[in-house]
């Protein structure tokens, strides 16, 4: 097992799609857990976000021969759950339930903070209160930790705007979680 | 996490097992990508005809207008934007569905396509491609027809 642990996700998808479909089961293990991350901040609801991420896991084991494996897997896997998330959004498009432990602690200076590793847990306590459009990118790159490339992909919009939108999420954050 | 996450992978694994969820097969991919290009490039060169057509009909028939345009719509061949737009919908729809992986930003893909078909039939015409279709090539009979009425 620790000999596949090693393996790239590209690798385990050629391994999949060449009749070893048990491999499937690493890639779930090694995303379920982002995915949920990412999808519950999309959609602030941890049942909705793990159907979800079910859903997705799915719909990526029944295209993934339509995967190119020369690009990353995980730019493909964060765009499906993006597709899906943004399909549950359209569909419920009420306003989203703020998760029950939600508070808006503040703290002296949030940008300070980015650079520092706790800053990650004062950056999910404020991503739910800023627009999807700002908290995406940002949660992308500084909780999953996924390049501004990475994530030009998985939205589908240019790295310029990603950095644009980076930046901005970060001034929203900052006033917004300092005033609270 | 959910109790529900905690299971995701026994809950997936099984259904793969059971083959209740399987493999969409290789061809299909590379059909649908196959036929998506087919039908765009198609799509384009009957477009760039067409429009070469056109200018070419107006040149060579004089200063009767009405008469030019009954001859030009008498003769047109509808199926052609028929079969353009069925192509660019199908195509579309098929990049859309099966696609996760690249950036394809449709509305430069639309505008592209406009502009290179009146680019390419405006080209066409000026460098006299019309004369050879005259004499040779699938549109020699529609060309024909304009030219000798």
């Amino acid at each position: 097992m620790s000999e596949i642990q090693k393996l790239t996700d590209e690798e385990i998808v050629e391994k999949v799609r060449s009749n070893d479909s048990d491999l499937y089961a690493v890639i779930i293990e090694r995303y379920k857990n982002k995915l949920l991350r990412y999808a519950t901040n999309l959609i602030h609801d941890n049942d909705r976000a793990s159907h979800i991420v079910q859903d997705s896991l799915i719909k990526a084991y029944i295209n993934i021969n339509g995967f190119n494996t020369k690009k990353k897997f995980s730019s493909w896997i964060y765009r499906i759950v993006h597709n899906e998330a943004m399909n549950e959004i359209k569909k419920y498009q009420k306003e989203t339930p703020i998760l029950d432990d939600f508070d808006f602690e503040s703290e002296e200076d949030t940008i300070k903070e980015f650079e520092q590793k706790e800053a990650v847990m004062l950056v999910e306590k404020c991503l739910n209160s800023i627009p999807l459009i700002y908290s995406e990118p940002l949660s992308l790159y500084y909780l999953d930790e996924k390049s501004y490339e990475e994530i030009s992909d998985i939205l589908r919009i240019p790295m310029g705007t990603v950095a644009i939108r980076i930046s901005r999420a970060k001034k929203l954050m900052k006033n917004i979680c300092q005033k609270n | 996490m959910s109790k529900e996450l905690k299971k995701i992978t026994e809950n997936i694994m099984d259904q793969i097992h059971d083959k209740k969820i399987k493999m969409r097969p290789k061809i299909y991919f590379i059909a649908g990508s196959v036929l998506t290009f087919v039908g765009l490039v198609s799509s384009i060169i009957i477009s760039v005809f067409l429009i070469g057509l056109i200018r070419f009909s107006l040149r060579t028939h004089g200063p009767i207008a009405d008469y030019r345009l009954d001859q030009i719509l008498s003769s047109f061949p509808w199926w052609a934007p028929v079969f353009a737009l069925i192509g660019l919908t199908v195509g579309i729809w098929l990049l859309r569905k099966y696609d996760f992986s690249f950036k394809i930003n449709f509305k430069i893909i639309i505008i592209g396509f406009i502009l290179t078909v009146f680019a390419s039939g405006w080209i066409i015409d000026s460098i006299g491609l019309n004369d050879l279709l005259i004499r040779r090539g699938p549109m020699q009979g529609i060309m024909r027809q304009h030219n000798t009425k």
